[in-house]
């Protein structure tokens, strides 16, 4: 792929301009002709300022290492001894219990247990909350994926990144507030739901990323966009600011008579948002997501420019950047976890692929003292069995799994819950999704009982009636 | 190794979880619990406890609790009272029998036996005030009278499937349980409901209203009102064509007072070409059409297209729905009375061809099954809503479709020879053939191949000749030396010949891929016959195959007789026969009347294309694991219809667009959202966002660029072999030009590289059957609405047309707003353009001066350098004129009526 040779750099003669003009969302809502305001903001008082938490909170943002397909917790996070010995026992059946091929070592001060899969991770052990109570509702991705982002399979809701988003706010105006980079599965997966469209999460796609499932949708780009930009199109060959001010105006004008024509129409009063973002994200984006600015030895902490590991690098490394400039919520996508066969090579490959990356950006968060106060989320929809698919491979388990947490004022070194003796189900601590999200929304100062919306005469939550927040691994 | 692990233990807090496909299984008589991970604790004790008490009822009761009983529970109480995720009010579930006897928060619902003194009946007959269910929409009599009998009776329900005997992996689906499973809701026969009793007789226009307003009558709801003519005149023409309705068209429509004016409409739009590509890219969604392998390799596939081509003429001739999909299945098999209609068979069957491959895989029997997998796949969800392929490795986790079935239907395809084409070479252990077209077939050869890439092609055929020619004097010096393996002799090689043999390993592939090419076109570019070829499938060797343990290849078992699967079998399913794969028996019990899902699933993939969401909101699976229909009598309405009106799509289509349901206005309306926020009842139009392609055409017809005759082939069937991202974006430039203002549909479909004004847009990955696709709205949308140069250059073409025919600005704003909403603006929104206009220009000036401030001495030439280029690229008319500041602000006026909500919108 060229890299750059083709591509025509955006003057920064005109970002300047740019950034110097705008005042974020502010500026766009009053700057219009007759310092009108976009429906949305009519609406809801400027819906992306900063708002207060309900309560004191650690953490200001979340990073959710995303990993699509499912991994295996008994081979990486949940060490089992008991497996180990009962290897090729027969299970409940005629099913037969497969130990761990991989050797779990005891990590940091803490002492805990990690697969040798996870070398880079294991080295911040002490910074590692790790959920082994975690339990989901159905052993079927596409559904629990749903579930795991929205809280519901059946129904279109809004995801926990637009909650939050909702709930909080953002501090860059210049950026979208959720920015999930290359989602894999249903849009729906980083919708907003019934919430207003100006807190769905924006995808952006970094090629090389995580492979199939996690990859998502790659498109060929415009023969003028060959470049490594996430994000095409930041600039006009045609129109400059001024014009594009024009533009909008008259957009916000079109939109204001068409929402008068809609009575409310929670369909009707979203493109507007969506522009605004552009336009501001010309200004900032290009900067953010321009690499080149790392010293080397910052790339190499990530993996990137090595074999393997260099586009989950890329993605982690633009997830920091992206939380360094306020983002709120940010979700990183790495797919192939789904290992059915063959496991003994993919699990490997997998874990090789991000196991660097991530522990790259765990060390890159705490130099830059931004580990304080960002929640790292990493883990699956689900996990998978501790018997045996074939001689190779391991079914899905949606009955107990680990993911984990780091930062954000969790406890580091702490291991929260269990799984039965074989890692089959959780027992102890456990955790369904609606406990991960009433947790996660505690980490940042959110109440899921009370962060509601009413939607068509409904107080809607991200819990739906469930959810008990987990305090416990908090520190 | 650890042995001791440190622990800190803590209390489980787990709240309470969503079960959801528990409470249909149950509701079904199939408990799911085994199941790793499926089941809570509690509901499994809860099951377990029930199974002691639990009285056996008679086939015949529990009939009569399948029929009438459950589908009263599903589709009236179990949104609120059940495990599912809505809620459990009252703390009333209805999932099971016991739990009907334990009751809620006021005690047992029902008393067996004793229907009078039920809570329940006495809920539902809204006896006492405080206690009418379902709170909103009273049941009709004879539904109350339904569960009056079934309390009568003893309340007979099936028990939760027996305890659980291996909770591990293997279940294995019982006979008894396939039988139980045949009472699910999709897999009972399709018989057509008798006309509900409704509210107000004079609403409806077809039958299929009725339904939608008894549904409305029972949840408390009523509709909206009709919509504005030109909104239903816009609705109908996306709809039906993909395309916008013509300013004439609207003219037309708006001064037709007769009553025969929608149905003059709807005839002259279903006779239209257009229709087929708008309806055909349909079905291209279900059938993961695409012109490449995808996966790791990518090999082109450069004759798909004829399929594409085939799809849209198919809808075109209205081509009865289960003979279509005989054809995809079995049409080599298939008579035909003519050259024409044999080519036009076999070339159906290219749907069995074109699914994702890893041509690189190794062995060949891994690469057939992993085939044969995608194609029951493709074909199961496709037709039947079914996930099949999930039964290649275990019994299907929540349908009663065993693993055998699987491995009956895989019989069927190891018995046919698919015919991919492809060649062996660098990336591809797997090669194929094709189909040779009969002679007389009345079918364009193919597209023409650029010339200037033909040299390219010349030079990599001479340089893997030469490859290949120098590796053969090194064998044959070795030969001539006595040695016959070249491998055995590596020491006596020196490395530039160690490179040489090495090289010549992938030159052979090389070689015939590009002879290939030059063969299939000749020296000025035009196809030979070569290229009169399609993909597709034939008989192959006929043999059954073995029951794969765990889908495995090292763990083969006995033979399985091909067929079908059993929880759909029934009196009409005929056996395979011995001498023949069985694809047409297979293509019998797919496409035939009887089989319960063929029909409702097409009838509610119609449905969900002209009203923004399936009866069954989950248009591929109609399984346990997918959603119940809201409106099963409407379904199944449409289901009877489509089967009496001879499987005719236009026929059911025109029923439904010439309905009152279709016609209703968008309005929201904050009372009736909040009796149905998810808008599961039709008491509105749905405002639905445009497809992808819709979208491009309509900025394409905007422009008055679009051409309209449909082009010969594809962009990318020049291409061969593995396809690299950097080859086909060479390649389609030279061939884009010529393809670029054609409708969207015929846009070339490489897997991985979708063309960009379609993926921003949210056209599906072709990899998988996608009945539905995301409507998203984000900002990388919007930046590709404001910066993409093909939207400027599309806005110009509409600004120019505008101006040129149009003198005054009111009616130049006028006639933009016909040409890009179907309407008149209104004078608020004219004022706005009118001041657009204005402004434009000092914005204008601002921005250049700004532009060339911030720009060096040399990027000043380069960007005189660029606006030059840009401006050869324009058509000559435009190029002049856009010097022209009026030209620019319409230009810009335009661009942001394409950017708009209502441009992308059906209201």
């Amino acid at each position: 792929m060229d890299l750059c040779n083709n591509r025509i750099e955006p003057s920064n003669g005109r970002r300047e301009m740019l950034k110097s003009l705008s005042y974020g969302f502010g500026w766009l809502a009053f700057s219009g002709l007759e310092g009108a305001r976009s429906f949305a903001s009519s609406m809801l008082d400027d819906p992306l300022a900063p708002k207060r938490p309900h309560h004191t909170a650690k953490a200001k943002r979340v990073i959710f290492l995303y990993m699509s397909g499912a991994p295996s917790h008994v081979d990486t996070f949940d060490y089992k001894p008991e497996l180990a010995k009962r290897d090729g026992q027969a299970y409940r059946g005629n099913a037969k219990l497969l130990a761990s091929p991989w050797k779990f070592n005891r990590h940091g001060e803490s002492g805990l247990p990690i697969s040798e899969l996870f070398p880079g991770v294991a080295k911040h052990a002490d910074d590692l909350c790790l959920l082994h109570g975690m339990k989901a509702g159905i052993p079927a991705h596409a559904q629990a994926q749903m579930q795991l982002h929205t809280g519901s399979f059946q129904f279109v809701r809004p995801s926990m990144g637009s909650w939050a988003l909702y709930g909080l706010g953002t501090s860059n105006q210049n950026l979208p507030g959720y920015i999930t980079v290359n989602p894999g599965g249903a849009a729906n997966q980083y919708g907003s739901g019934f919430l207003p469209a100006t807190y769905q999460g924006t995808p952006v796609r970094l090629s090389g990323g995580g492979g199939r499932g996690g990859g998502g949708q790659q498109s060929r780009r415009g023969r003028n966009n060959q470049s490594q930009d996430p994000i095409d199109h930041l600039e006009s060959e045609r129109n400059g600011t001024a014009v594009q001010k024009e533009q909008l105006a008259l957009l916000r004008r079109l939109e204001r008579e068409r929402s008068r024509r809609g009575n409310g129409d929670p369909a009707v009063e979203t493109v507007l948002e969506q522009y605004e973002l552009a336009f501001r994200m010309q200004t900032e984006v290009p900067d953010v997501v321009n690499l080149g600015t790392e010293d080397r030895k910052t790339l190499e902490m990530y993996g990137i420019g090595e074999e393997g590991t260099d586009g989950f690098g890329r993605q982690c490394l633009l997830a920091r950047r992206f939380a360094e400039e306020g983002v709120r919520f940010i979700e990183v996508s790495a797919g192939g976890w789904d290992t059915h066969r063959n496991m003994r090579t993919e699990l490997a490959n997998r874990c090789g692929a991000v196991d660097k990356p991530i522990a790259g950006l765990l060390a890159d968060l705490k130099r830059r003292n931004m580990l304080d106060d960002t929640l790292v989320v990493w883990g699956g929809e689900f996990g998978r069995t501790p018997y045996a698919q074939g001689s190779d491979g391991r079914d899905h388990n949606a009955g107990g799994f680990t993911m984990w947490m780091a930062g954000g004022g969790v406890k580091g070194g702490y291991e929260y819950g269990s799984t039965d003796e074989t890692g089959h189900k959780a027992v102890e601590g456990v955790m369904d999704i609606h406990d991960w999200h009433a947790t996660l929304l505690h980490s940042l100062g959110l109440n899921h009982e009370r962060l509601t919306f009413n939607h068509a005469g409904r107080d809607y939550r991200l819990t739906d009636v469930h959810g008990h927040v987990h305090s416990d691994i908090f520190a | 190794m650890l042995n001791q692990v440190p622990r800190m233990l803590h209390a489980p807090q787990g709240g309470p979880m969503i079960f959801s496909l528990l409470v249909i299984s149950t509701l079904t008589g199939i408990s799911l619990a085994q199941d790793a991970g499926m089941m809570s604790d509690d509901s499994m004790m809860a099951g377990e406890s029930m199974m002691a008490e639990e009285p056996s009822f008679s086939r015949k009761d529990l009939d009569f609790f399948e029929s009438k009983i459950r589908p009263l529970l599903l589709g009236r109480c179990v949104n609120c009272h059940s495990n599912d995720g809505s809620r459990i009010n009252a703390g009333l579930r209805v999932d099971t029998r016991m739990q009907l006897l334990i009751g809620g928060d006021s005690g047992p619902a029902i008393i067996p036996g004793d229907p009078d003194a039920s809570l329940l009946i006495q809920a539902v007959r809204y006896d006492d005030p405080g206690l009418e269910m379902p709170p909103r929409g009273r049941l009709t009599r004879d539904e109350i009278k339904l569960l009056e009998d079934w309390v009568s009776m003893g309340a007979p329900m099936p028990a939760p499937r027996e305890k659980v005997e291996n909770p591990g992996t293997e279940h294995r689906w019982t006979t008894q349980e396939i039988e139980q499973g045949r009472n699910h809701w999709a897999y009972v026969p399709v018989v057509p409901p008798k006309p509900p009793a409704i509210s107000d007789p004079s609403w409806p226009r077809e039958n299929l209203d009725r339904y939608v307003l008894a549904d409305l009558d029972a949840q408390g709801l009523t509709p909206v009102g009709d919509a504005e003519p030109n909104h239903w005149l816009r609705r109908v023409t996306f709809d039906l064509t993909g395309l916008p309705p013509t300013p004439a068209e609207l003219a037309k429509f708006d001064s037709d007072d007769s009553p025969r004016a929608r149905q003059i409409v709807v005839d002259g739009l279903l006779a239209t070409n257009a229709f087929g590509e708008r309806w055909g890219r349909h079905w291209l969604d279900v059938a993961r059409y695409a012109e490449s392998s995808g996966k790791e390799n990518n090999v082109a596939y450069p004759h798909a297209w004829r399929y594409r081509d085939w799809v849209i003429n198919s809808f075109n001739e209205d081509l009865p729905y289960d003979r279509f999909l005989t054809s995809q299945l079995a049409g080599d098999l298939l008579s035909a009375k003519d050259d024409d209609e044999e080519a036009r068979n076999l070339i159906a069957t290219g749907y069995l061809a074109l699914g994702t491959k890893s041509h690189n895989v190794q062995g060949n029997a891994q690469f057939q099954f992993d085939l044969i997998d995608e194609q029951i796949d493709t074909i199961t969800q496709g037709m039947l809503a079914t996930t099949v392929a999930c039964a290649r490795c275990h019994d299907h986790k929540f349908d009663p479709i065993p693993q055998r079935d699987y491995y009956a239907l895989a019989g069927i395809f190891a018995s046919t020879e698919t015919r991919f084409g492809t060649f062996e070479g660098p990336g591809n252990r797997n090669a194929g053939q094709l189909i040779e077209i009969p002679a007389g077939a009345n079918l364009p050869d193919g597209s023409i191949f650029p010339s200037a890439a033909r040299s390219l092609i010349i030079a990599a055929r001479d340089r893997a000749e030469n490859q290949l020619a120098a590796a053969e004097e090194i064998r044959a010096e070795m030969r001539s030396a006595g040695i016959r393996n070249p491998r055995t002799a590596r020491d006596l090689l020196t490395p530039a010949q160690q490179q040489i043999l090495q090289r010549a390993r992938n030159a052979e592939g090389s070689r015939n891929i590009a002879d290939s090419i030059l063969n299939r076109f000749d020296s000025t570019g035009r196809p030979t016959i070569d290229n009169f070829v399609c993909m597709g499938a034939v008989e192959g060797k006929i043999r059954n195959v073995p029951f794969l343990e765990r889908g495995e290849l090292e763990n083969p078992g006995n033979a399985i007789p091909r067929g079908f699967v059993q929880v759909l079998n029934s009196d009409w399913t005929t056996d395979v026969p011995q001498s023949e794969s069985g694809r047409l028996e297979l293509a019998d019990w797919i496409a035939n009347e009887k089989n319960p899902l063929t029909s409702r699933v097409w009838a509610n993939r119609i449905w969900a294309h002209l009203f923004g969401k399936g009866i069954v909101t989950s248009c591929d699976n109609f399984g346990l694991s997918g959603q119940s229909p809201s409106n099963p009598a409407l379904l199944d309405h449409l289901a009877a219809r489509l089967v009496e009106l001879d499987w005719s799509s236009k026929s059911l289509i025109r029923e439904i667009v010439l309905s009152r349901s279709y016609a209703l206005a968008s309005d929201w309306d904050r009372r009736r959202a909040a009796v149905d926020p998810d808008e599961t009842s039709i008491w509105r139009m749905p405002k639905r966002r445009l497809e992808a392609e819709s979208i491009r055409d309509a900025m394409l017809v905007a422009g008055g660029l679009l051409e309209i005759e449909p082009p010969t082939g594809s962009a990318a069937s020049g291409l061969e072999g593995a396809v690299r991202e950097n080859v086909l974006d060479r390649f389609l430039g030279l061939t884009a030009a010529e393809y670029a203002d054609h409708r969207s549909v015929y846009l070339p479909v490489v897997r991985g590289g979708v063309p960009e004004a379609l993926a921003v847009f949210d056209f599906p990955e072709p990899n998988f059957v996608r009945g539905t696709r995301d409507k998203t709205n984000v900002a990388t949308q919007a930046l590709y609405l404001m910066n993409s140069a093909e939207i400027t250059r599309m806005a110009d073409a509409m600004a120019n047309r505008v101006l040129a025919r149009e003198e005054d600005p009111k009616s130049q704003v006028e006639l933009a707003f016909r040409i890009a909403f179907g309407r008149t603006p209104s004078a608020g929104e004219f004022i706005a353009c009118r001041d657009f206009l204005r402004e434009f220009r000092s914005a204008w000036t601002s921005d250049q001066q700004e532009r060339m401030a911030s720009l060096t001495p040399t990027q000043r030439r380069q960007q005189a350098r660029r606006e030059n280029a840009s401006r050869r690229n324009r058509n000559d008319a435009s190029a002049t004129a856009l010097s022209d500041a009026d030209l620019m602000a319409f230009s810009a006026l335009c661009q942001t009526l394409f950017q708009s909500a209502e441009f992308r919108t059906l209201d």
